[in-house]
């Protein structure tokens, strides 16, 4: 079978590149090049969003013992374009009291880091939009972003429970953070560069990211989650409590937005997860027969679905609960990783041993991260298992001889205005 | 160092809001994200049907019952019509009996379904528990409106027994329910029981101490799950459940847990009760034939059953004339909400809900 | 690569410029507080952007994340935690006085910056990250240490404000439980 790269590869690019360098500045070069790159993050960012939406309906569906939307088109294949026309046509509804110039700006705002985060990705191995030296901290830093936004959509929507959700969320943004930012350390200095492609290089000579430092992936699997907002964590828009949090006097498309851009979130979470710590567009050798980005994409669907799984699945944990869970479980543990892994290479420098003390680095790890994840887990859950989970049969009524009550065991009645 | 301190604020929980089971507002008066207060206005559903049953006649009157708790026709209808057979003195037939035992549990089943369900949903799960559960209640509505007609509001009993026999096609598919229904009460809690986070949200939150629990009338689950063995149909029976073997589920803390979990055992024992009833279902009629206009000696009955929510009460004055003079409903549901304010203060609005949730309250019980 | 005095640059510089300054001076101007820290926000970001100009990619990555991302949010909090009425930007009673003296630190300050011989970096590094990392750690060790016991002692400080005290009883949440 011929192999696909061929076909697909972006060559021609790199020829109109050659081309136009000599003919015109490099300034205007690199202006083409990046509009060109723009154009195809933002083609994948778009019809990715519309595959999300689609793929979030029927694997919450399948989960839930349901179909998921099946009557617009195959499979409701065209459910998202169905959803999108309906949000657009809806009245936009602004409360009067609300700011108006703030009211607008959130949707936009908290759309630009959700697409500034595809740019560093690899898609392939010549294929990066910008390959920054600091990849890893531009990731953190846009993330940082969208906590802004959130809080000016809750702030300016004048309502208290608006005010509450976007309360709530910078709290637990800001908290989740920290863990992530020293889960993040922890890969750097394996591979001694902080730039993403130049990680997935290095995943490539090699192995997984994942093998050698799994506590990170664990502590960026759930940072992520808060940081996205998405259940389990998902205090923001918890429809339960607090209506839709945030989001509640945004209606029509700018509410289609907000909705769009936890998708593509989710989507460049995926993607750093993907790239960061399970190899990007690398395979173990695949690449050369599927063309890389393929790959690529196949992976942050993967752990998209991952994603997916664990709204279908878990209930909601509350707000000190979450909170407790970033400061008290996930910051001792990125700690101890990084001074795990950071002991481990000036091991591997000083003493200058070759690739292969990687391996038993990994063994040592996983290992490492099973037991202190199993001790923090027992310790902090042992509160839940001291009364067992069943109830107590009983055969016949007996009411309890019960101590005549000091005082009325209820409370006074409020007082009625006068 | 002065102490920073920010103003009360008071927030409306309700009366539109995706968890308040019903139109039905608390008034909570937050300090940061913990209630000092919680006054309860209810009223939003109120239909004045206790005034409105004194126009119509007593059979009239059964489809109101439907409407009272709508996710309970059935043991609404029994209650009432066990209230009229006591005050004008009817003897009902055995296999009426059997088949009001049969359907007051099938309905206790969906009902304890739709609770668990819509509890932990209000924890967080994003419907799905709640789906799964909604699967067996679709089979039991589908029971129902094999029998009598309707899903929900169903109208099926009658004063001196119940209206229809059931159809040849319900023994089948009622014996293969409860076949599968024990597997399906294990799937449910092996998706829900052993999970943290539902842990977590549930254990040790508006915990009702028993002597409280006493005090204040409360009956059904939540006087259960205090860990307080008191159920209806022991300490009082009605129809035939005298000769059904059942048990009784107690709680041990008294927490929204608690009450969870006495609710799924429930639906087992509902299951032992319907299997045995089945088994022990005599032929004969299914009503007492009665005049068009039921007039009962004056006088006055209150008859109790177990409703899935707690103790479900009628009370009915009656002048010797076809209509009654006085009905009235003890609703377990507005009694139990006595008791909200005491398990919530103190908590955050999410452990509000929680409490809320588990309470397992129908505003249209509440309201009237 | 492209140097400092390419076109693109130049138009990058004077866009971050406008950006930044225009956004300071609305800063001082604009009557809603809110506003104003919205404003600073961007000027932050604008400062990143001539940072970027610059070649300094971690410094401006450093600067969106604890400027734009952290202590706008400080500085967002602790306004909402004054009443409303005490928001009011512009009846400030010696903007004139104040006025003046900014104008003349920044007059200061341009000369200051004009006039100064700049030593420029050798082109040599390629990684930024690498070279301060190396600096924080040989020359700057001190302050960098410093800096940490100021940042531990900040995190005590605001955990010691915010306990409840004995009078007010019991977890800010009441009976639910902590994690």
């Amino acid at each position: 079978m011929a192999p696909l790269l061929n076909w697909y590869d972006f060559d021609p690019f790199h020829d109109l590149y050659h081309w136009l360098d000599k003919h015109v500045e490099s300034w205007v070069v690199y202006l083409v090049a990046a509009v060109i790159g723009s154009a195809g993050i933002l083609t994948f960012v778009g019809l990715g969003a519309l595959v999300n939406v689609w793929l979030e309906r029927r694997l919450i569906g399948r989960i839930q013992v349901r179909r998921g939307p099946n009557r617009v088109g195959p499979f409701g294949l065209v459910q998202p374009v169905a959803d999108a026309i309906k949000l657009i046509q809806k009245e936009v509804l602004q409360p009067d009291a609300a700011d108006s110039r703030l009211f607008n700006l959130p949707p936009i705002i908290v759309f630009i880091p959700a697409m500034l985060t595809f740019a560093v990705f690899a898609w392939a191995p010549d294929l990066v939009l910008a390959n920054l030296d600091a990849g890893v901290l531009y990731l953190l830093a846009i993330s940082s972003i969208t906590a802004l936004a959130i809080f000016i959509a809750g702030w300016s929507s004048n309502n208290k429970y608006a005010l509450l959700g976007a309360m709530r969320v910078i709290a637990m943004m800001i908290s989740y953070e920290v863990p992530m930012v020293m889960c993040f350390l922890a890969p750097v200095l394996l591979a001694g560069t902080m730039s993403v492609a130049g990680l997935v290089q290095w995943q490539q000579h090699h192995f997984l990211l994942a093998a050698f430092v799994p506590m990170s992936v664990l502590i960026y699997g759930l940072s992520a989650t808060a940081e996205l907002n998405r259940t389990p964590a998902d205090i923001a828009e918890a429809e339960s409590e607090i209506v839709a949090g945030y989001h509640t006097e945004y209606s029509g498309m700018k509410f289609g937005l907000f909705y769009a851009v936890e998708l593509i979130n989710s989507l460049a979470v995926s993607g750093i997860m993907a790239s960061l710590f399970f190899g990007g567009w690398w395979l173990f050798g695949v690449e050369k027969v599927i063309p890389a980005w393929i790959i690529f994409i196949l992976k942050i669907y993967f752990f998209y679905f991952g994603l997916i799984w664990l709204r279908g699945t878990l209930p909601r944990f509350r707000i000190d609960q979450l909170m407790g869970l970033a400061w008290k479980m996930l910051l001792p543990l990125a700690l101890i990783n990084v001074a795990v892994i950071a002991t481990e290479v000036l091991i591997w420098q000083e003493a200058d041993l070759g690739g292969w003390v990687l391996a038993p680095y990994a063994v040592v790890n996983i290992a490492l991260t099973a037991a202190l994840v199993v001790v923090f887990f027992r310790i902090v859950t042992a509160r839940f298992y001291r009364l067992p989970t069943r109830v107590i049969l009983v055969r016949d009524i007996q009411v309890p001889a019960l101590p005549a009550p000091a005082s009325s065991a209820l409370r006074p009645p409020t007082p009625l205005p006068q | 160092m002065t102490e920073l301190r920010t103003p009360p604020y008071v927030v409306n929980i309700g009366p539109q809001h995706p968890s308040t089971h019903g139109v039905f507002r608390v008034k909570a008066t937050l300090d940061g994200e913990r209630i000092i207060d919680a006054e309860m206005v209810l009223g939003y559903l109120h239909r004045s049907m206790e005034k409105l049953a004194e126009e119509r006649t007593f059979t009239q009157n059964i489809p109101f019952t439907d409407r009272m708790d709508y996710l309970a026709a059935m043991t609404g209808n029994l209650g009432y019509c066990l209230a009229v057979e006591k005050l004008a003195g009817i003897e009902v037939p055995e296999r009426a009996q059997y088949l009001r035992v049969i359907f007051a549990e099938l309905q206790r089943i969906a009902s304890h379904c739709m609770a668990n369900g819509t509890f932990v949903n209000d924890c967080g799960a994003w419907q799905t528990p709640l789906m799964y559960m909604f699967r067996e209640r679709e089979r039991i509505l589908d029971l129902f409106e094999m029998t009598c007609g309707a899903r929900l509001t169903t109208n099926y009993m009658r004063i001196g027994g119940v209206s229809f026999d059931v159809p040849d096609e319900f023994y089948p598919a009622v014996n293969s329910l409860m076949a599968e229904m024990p597997d399906r009460i294990a799937e449910y809690e092996g998706l829900t029981l052993d999970n943290e986070i539902l842990l977590a949200r549930a254990r040790d939150i508006g915990v009702l101490r028993p002597d409280v629990a006493i005090n204040s009338s409360a009956t059904g689950p939540l006087l259960r799950g205090s860990g307080i063995a008191w159920d209806v149909r022991k300490a009082d029976p009605y129809c035939v459940y005298d000769r059904m073997e059942f048990d009784i589920p107690i709680g041990r803390n008294g927490d929204c847990f608690d009450r969870f979990i006495v609710r799924m055992e429930e639906m087992r024992q509902s299951v032992r009760i319907i299997k045995q009833a089945l088994e022990q279902l005599p032929a004969g009629p299914v009503n007492v034939p009665l005049p068009l206009a039921l007039k009962p000696p004056p006088g006055e009955a209150y008859a109790r059953i177990e409703s899935p929510k707690g103790e479900l009460g009628f009370y009915l004055v009656s002048d010797g004339g076809p209509t009654p003079y006085r009905w009235h409903v003890r609703s377990p549901s507005y009694i139990n909400l006595t008791v909200l304010k005491d398990m919530v203060v103190g908590l955050s609005i999410a452990d509000a809900i929680v409490s809320l949730g588990s309470i397992d309250i129908n505003v249209g019980e509440i309201d009237r | 690569m492209t140097g400092i005095d390419d076109t693109a640059v130049v138009i990058a510089f004077w866009v971050m410029a406008v950006v930044t300054i225009g956004s300071a001076l609305m800063v001082a101007t604009v009557h809603d507080l809110i506003h104003a820290v919205l404003f600073l926000i961007l000027s932050f970001v604008g400062i990143a952007g001539l940072y970027i100009t610059l070649s300094a990619d971690f410094v401006a990555m450093v600067q969106i994340l604890i400027y734009a991302g952290a202590i706008s949010v400080l500085m967002l909090f602790s306004i909402l935690l004054t009443p409303r009425s005490a928001r009011d930007n512009a009846g400030v009673s010696y903007s004139a006085p104040i006025a003046s003296v900014a104008i003349l630190v920044a007059v200061v300050l341009i000369y200051a910056g004009l006039s100064t011989d700049w030593a420029y970096a050798s082109n040599g590094f390629t990684s930024t990250a690498r070279e301060i990392g190396n600096a924080l750690l040989d020359p700057y060790a001190l302050p960098f240490e410093v800096a940490s016991v100021l940042l531990v002692v900040a995190m005590v400080g605001a955990i010691v404000l915010v306990r409840p005290t004995h009078e007010a009883g019991g977890t800010p949440l009441g009976e639910g439980e902590q994690f």
